[in-house]
């Protein structure tokens, strides 16, 4: 018998069928589908529904919430307290923000991390325990009127609570993070060298800034101001902590709506109203800072 | 990389355990909703194991609000996550309005037989187990002239812009904007008059709940409020000084309505749970711990606490009460208008 064996033939394994990479984002996809837009489909359907008194929507569907909406001068003086509040916030926030986040980018010192701590600390208390410390500080006979009265800038106490002023001061507190952590990546990421150059080219300190280093950041500002004013216009423990009727914004008109008078088809086409308004803000702001960006040197 | 078989296999896999998880639901305990904070305490620690002890019902609670209670039944359509509802008596007759309750099996609750008058719906459509009375409370370093009569409230110019009351959102502030309606107008459906009168007591602070009033009233940003006994004999164990007194025309009242859920799938538990807490023991127990006056005629408050509830016994007939069922048709009117005229 020969030693020889006969060759066996090597069988030579298919590729194995990969998935496509969209397949990874599979999950998320049906996270969000099923727990964020099939909700929003449900409200949006809501929203069109009849109201009722002996169902939680009547049968027949309905443009009449919308239409009420609309023309009810009510509802645009909160819409308009909302932007203006998330307005100030944003505005607020970035300019408190900046010089932190820049400090932060520049900042050798080990007493960095220490600012660090700092700026995320807002976020490490819970909501609640935090409005209610604004509460306490903003009431009438809080520390804030306290030391305005002790340091004879004011007679009479300052009605910060039950009113936008005091919702807006307790947002910019909680939501000054939101700003200085996306602006420190950005700032992190711009090569120091670039302002260096500039320097040595005879700018001033303030001209380089101006010139160079704040349009470099401008991704940064944008990010963080969309994220602060989404995120102030649909707070809702803020405001209804601290707002009371005189400081009410949407998010809290529509929980009454929905939760305090059970109206849930006009609850829905007021939330519905107010992303249509939102969504149509930031799709205009991304607009401009786009262009803006792309005229930078 | 996982393959496309790999990955089907796991969808196919994780639907196959659908059934178990429909079993695992099937044998659930019976859900109880509570309110939070030392309600949830007493209820977890005390009233749960006691109920499971005295029925055999194996039983877990649920924190919320009666909204909240009434948003999750609402949207569990067909199957409600609760067999019994608890809140505000207000708040059940939404719910009973939209077909969500059935009538209460009284033969299934014997302590039923025992409760004050006027806490037993007609036609047993649900009955008031737990009693929280409203009464006028003050700061008593604040304010020379004490309280007699709700009509203090504009009659006493001291009071003037030192008034708490609730917010629309809250049972308490359609209660006072009712019995505002009794007082001055043709009855306590004389909306228009309430508000015209409400108005009247402009500038005053609002309050989401007892909570806030009693922050309030201890921040002396208000001097007086109506706010239920729970609140401020509470406020009076740590030393504040406030006092709460019996109106000449009556108190009002924050009424726990409790109902079997139609679309509950355990209608027997929830029978059970609410014989359980109208008991007269347990009921003593909340008056011990709340300050609320018991429901049952043969319940005892402790020697300790009764010289501090004057509602209670026969003091029950001075709880003036509301029709709501079909007050429901205008509470969303009523909530609207608020907002915009009162603020």
């Amino acid at each position: 018998m020969s030693a020889l064996a006969a060759p066996v033939p090597m069988a030579v394994a298919a590729p194995r069928r990969r998935l496509p990479v969209w397949w990874m984002i599979l999950p998320a996809l049906i996270l969000l589908g099923c727990f964020l837009l099939l909700p929003y489909a449900s409200i949006l359907v809501m929203s069109f529904r009849e109201a009722s008194t002996n169902a939680v929507y009547g049968p027949g569907l309905t443009l009449g919430h919308y239409g009420e909406i609309v023309t009810d001068g009510f509802v645009w003086g909160i819409v308009w307290r909302t932007l203006r509040t998330g307005l100030i916030v944003t505005v607020a926030t970035l300019l408190l923000g900046y010089p932190v986040a820049y400090h932060l980018a520049r900042s050798r010192s080990r007493w960095a991390s220490l600012l660090y701590i700092c700026v995320i600390s807002p976020l490490l208390v819970g909501l609640v325990v935090r409005t209610f410390a604004w509460l306490i500080i903003l009431s009438n006979s809080g520390l804030a009127n306290t030391a305005l009265k002790w340091a004879g800038l004011i007679g009479r106490p300052i009605i910060f609570l039950n009113s936008s002023l005091g919702v807006t001061i307790a947002l910019i507190h909680v939501f000054l993070p939101f700003v200085i952590l996306p602006l420190l990546g950005n700032l992190q990421a711009i090569n120091p060298e670039v302002a260096m150059a500039a320097r040595s080219l005879g700018a001033s300190r303030a001209r380089t800034f101006f010139k160079v280093t704040l349009p470099l950041s401008m991704p940064g500002i944008q990010a963080g101001a969309i994220l602060v004013f989404v995120l102030s216009i649909s707070a809702y423990v803020t405001p209804a902590m601290l707002g009371g009727s005189q400081g009410r914004t949407m998010a809290v008109l529509v929980v009454q709506y929905l939760v305090d008078n059970f109206r849930w088809p006009a609850g829905a086409a007021l939330a519905i109203f107010m992303a249509a308004i939102t969504v149509s803000i930031i799709f205009v702001y991304l607009k401009l800072t786009a262009r803006a960006m792309r005229r930078l040197p | 990389m996982i393959t496309r078989r790999q990955l089907m296999a796991g969808i196919g896999a994780s639907a196959a355990l659908l059934p178990l998880a429909n079993r695992v639901h099937a044998q659930s305990p019976f859900v109880i909703p509570t309110y939070g904070g030392t309600w949830a305490k007493l209820w977890e620690e005390t009233l749960v194991p006691e109920f499971t002890a005295a029925t055999g019902i194996k039983s877990q609670i649920d924190v919320g609000l009666g909204k909240d209670f009434v948003s999750k039944i609402r949207a569990g359509g067909t199957a409600s996550p609760y067999s019994v509802f608890m809140g505000n008596e207000n708040i059940a007759a939404t719910l009973r309005a939209e077909g969500f309750f059935e009538p209460l099996d009284l033969s299934k609750i014997p302590n039923a037989a025992n409760l004050h008058e006027g806490l037993l719906n007609a036609g047993n459509n649900g009955l008031r187990g737990i009693v929280s009375p409203i009464g006028l409370a003050w700061r008593t370093d604040m304010v020379e002239t004490p309280p007699k009569s709700w009509t203090d409230l504009w009659e006493n110019s001291e009071f003037a812009g030192r008034i708490g009351l609730y917010q629309i959102g809250n049972t308490g502030a359609q209660l006072f904007l009712r019995l505002a309606g009794k007082l001055f107008g043709k009855g306590d459906t004389d909306i228009d008059t309430a508000f015209a009168k409400i108005k009247e007591l402009q500038p005053f602070t609002q309050a989401s709940w007892s909570g806030e009033v009693a922050t309030a009233l201890m921040r002396g940003d208000i001097a007086i409020a109506p706010v239920d006994w729970t609140e401020i004999l509470t406020l009076q164990d740590k030393g504040a000084p406030v006092q709460i007194i019996v109106p000449s025309e009556g108190v009002l009242s924050y009424e726990q309505s409790f109902n079997i859920v139609k679309t509950g799938d355990n209608k027997d538990a929830a029978h059970a749970y609410i014989n359980f807490l109208i008991d007269p023991k347990v009921q003593s127990k909340l008056a011990d711990v709340f300050y609320v006056a018991p429901a049952n005629r043969k319940s005892v408050v402790s020697e300790k606490v009764s010289p501090r509830l004057p509602i209670q016994g026969d003091q029950m007939s001075k709880i003036i009460r509301f029709e709501w069922d079909s007050y429901v048709k205008i509470a969303a009117e009523v909530a609207d208008r608020w907002n915009r005229e009162i603020g």
